[in-house]
């Protein structure tokens, strides 16, 4: 369980958030929506303690998360940042490899267990045949999927990723998304990820927290956030929201772009 | 599956192994080389106790120091710059960054301007007095880049490194303007990297070093990894970042120091011994650290070697001869991170 308390985090100077409280339904996929540089990936680096706050606390289990022991946080809670770096000529099964850092010790030999859930983790993101190629000659992709396996890999019960849909084709952000509901369903994991599709948010996440300039400006289920004036007041559009004929959840259909989000028209 | 990491653990044990022979070869012809020649045989028969006096002191007394010298120093640079562009994730980084040739050049000078006739000082007395200016040019390069909230951050370091190392080289400049001829060639003779301790004490001086904090740092060669993702993901992964940051950084510039101490100001080595590695045999520490290090001592052995013999009897210093090979390697680098 996640939650925090009067978050301020700035950049330097600059506070981009501003007081936050939002709780992590455990064991419940949560999406965050946002505009671009609303601050979701900030919000998200520091629930996962790799920002320091400027005030305010993350508790993880109702402790400080910033306080723990940073490699005991690392079997708990994996995280894929955005836009992460492998360096050049680094293996896709090295990188995942290095997903079971937080459970080895020194040199780092590894046990069966080891083999075997980094085996899994590469079958589960449909990497098999790319397994010896480096990571830096693959495509969009096929990284994002190489960096997934590292982050499940570390097999911990809370899971954060920042658009992990980001650079997927239609067919592989399903399967991303369907493999997020596989772990959910099966093993309770908890899962917060960052996504732009609403549609997606709305068909897999069970909560969604909506965040504008830093701050929270809805959280509930789809049903509850996906509304006109609310999606108004976030993305600064026009929409109507429809149902969904095969699951019954809200669909969200952009029609115009809100008058007050336009580029100002000079004569 | 097995079968390519069988077949890739091959391709690493025989590149490290062709580093070996390359480095045996080298030895044998250095030892060979030199003011008076010893024929390949003489130098074997020497080597395993059948030489007469004089090619025993040649050999033990004169050469072998030098040439242990040369193969510590540029094994230790080596490694230092690996472990530099490791943590900054940036191929160009190495060891000079942290001020450490300047410092110990400034260190020395400064000691020679306020005793300017003290120059029969005990053996060791002028490295240690090096080793504790790069210490502490490190240590004000580190002060100056360490940041509250986000700790080490690679960009500052590199940037505030090379802001010191000019300030430092400036002050130099200034203070060996006031030296007499003599003691200014010195200097400059030091700072040009001539292999200048090339006793057996200076072996003993360097090797503890080398051999402990070689030991420190192939031990975290794991931590090395993770830290190469950058802050965020190694702190996902569960390494804390900056404690690491600061025991590998400060085991990167003792390492610098102790070899800049006794081999004088040598640059080069720690950007291409790690560079040349990493091509050969790829990123991940546990070979790459080996690599590099014997990329090094092969490349100072040899430069020396050449210096010895290009123009003999006189000789051109090994710092001289790594900065020709080396500043075209430089800009055929920074050529190729600008795609
Ligand atoms: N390293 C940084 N230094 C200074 N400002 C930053 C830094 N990273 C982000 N910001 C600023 O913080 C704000 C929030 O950024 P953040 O990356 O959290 O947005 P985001 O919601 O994830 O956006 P996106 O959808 O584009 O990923 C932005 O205004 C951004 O310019
Ligand atoms: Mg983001």
């Amino acid at each position: 369980m996640i939650v925090t308390e009067n978050l301020d985090i700035a950049y330097d100077q600059t506070l981009i958030v501003k007081q936050l409280n939002v709780e992590i339904p455990p064991h419940k996929i949560t999406a965050l929506v946002g505009a671009n540089g609303s601050g979701k990936s900030t919000i998200l680096k520091t629930m996962a303690r790799l920002m320091k706050p400027k005030s305010g606390h993350v508790l993880l289990d109702g402790k400080a998360i910033h306080r723990l022991k940073t490699k005991e946080v690392a079997k708990q809670l994996a995280i894929l940042p955005q836009n992460p770096t492998a360096p050049e000529g680094m293996t896709v099964i090295d990188l995942v490899t290095y997903g079971r850092f937080p459970h080895q010790r020194g040199f780092g030999s590894l046990t069966q267990k080891d083999k075997e859930v980094i085996l899994w983790a590469i079958e589960a993101t449909g990497m098999e045949e790319f397994a010896y190629r480096p990571v830096d000659q693959l495509s969009g992709g096929q990284r994002q999927r190489a960096w997934i396996a590292m982050a499940l890999a570390q097999e911990t019960p809370i899971l954060f990723l920042d658009e992990p849909t980001t650079f997927l084709d239609m067919a592989h952000q399903l399967e991303v998304l369907n493999l997020l509901e596989e772990l959910h369903e099966k093993e309770q994991r908890t899962i917060v990820m960052v996504v732009h599709d609403l549609n997606h948010a709305s068909r897999y996440a069970h909560h969604m927290i909506a965040i504008k300039k830093g701050t929270v400006v809805k959280a509930g289920t789809p049903m509850e956030v996906m509304q006109p004036d609310i999606i108004e007041e976030v993305f600064g559009i026009q929409c109507d929201i429809i149902q969904d004929p095969r699951t019954g959840l809200p669909l969200c259909l952009p029609y115009a772009i809100s008058r007050s989000q336009k580029e100002p028209v000079i004569v | 599956m097995n079968g390519v990491e069988r077949r890739k653990n091959l391709q690493r044990f025989s590149i490290l192994a062709t580093f070996s022979v390359l480095i045996l070869i080298v030895f044998v012809i250095s030892m060979n080389t030199g003011f008076s020649r010893l024929s390949p045989l003489e130098v074997f028969q020497t080597l395993f106790g059948m030489g007469n006096e004089k090619q025993q002191l040649i050999l033990f007394e004169f050469r072998l120091p030098r040439i242990v010298i040369s193969l510590l120093a540029g094994a230790g640079l080596a490694v230092s710059g690996c472990i530099m562009q490791g943590i900054s994730r940036n191929a160009l980084a190495d060891p000079s960054i942290l001020g450490i040739s300047h410092g110990a050049g400034l260190m020395v000078v400064l000691y020679l301007s306020f005793f300017p006739t003290h120059l029969d000082v005990p053996v060791l007395f002028l490295p240690v007095l090096a080793f504790i200016g790069s210490l502490l040019a490190a240590a004000l390069v580190f002060g100056l880049s360490y940041q509250k909230y986000e700790g080490l951050l690679p960009t500052r370091l590199v940037l505030t490194g090379v802001a010191v190392a000019a300030g430092l080289s400036a002050l130099m400049t200034v203070l060996s303007l006031r030296l007499s001829r003599e003691l200014y060639q010195f200097v400059a003779v030091w700072l040009a990297g001539s292999i200048w301790g090339t006793t057996w004490d200076y072996v003993l001086a360097l090797l503890p070093w080398i051999v402990v904090l070689f030991a420190f740092v192939y031990y975290k060669a794991l931590v090395l990894d993770v830290l190469s993702f950058g802050n965020n993901v190694a702190t996902g992964l569960g390494a804390s970042v900056s404690k690491e940051q600061v025991k590998l950084l400060a085991a990167a510039a003792g390492l610098a120091a102790a070899c800049v101490s006794v081999s004088g100001g040598i640059g080069f080595i720690g950007l291409i011994g790690p560079h040349l590695a990493r091509r050969l045999i790829g990123p991940n520490h546990k070979y790459l650290l080996p690599a590099s290090a014997l990329a090094g001592a092969l490349l100072l052995l040899t430069a020396d070697t050449i210096g010895r013999t290009i123009l003999q009897p006189s000789e051109i210093h090994a710092g001289i001869v790594v900065a020709i090979i080396g500043a075209p390697y430089f800009l055929y680098l920074l050529a190729r991170s600008n795609h």
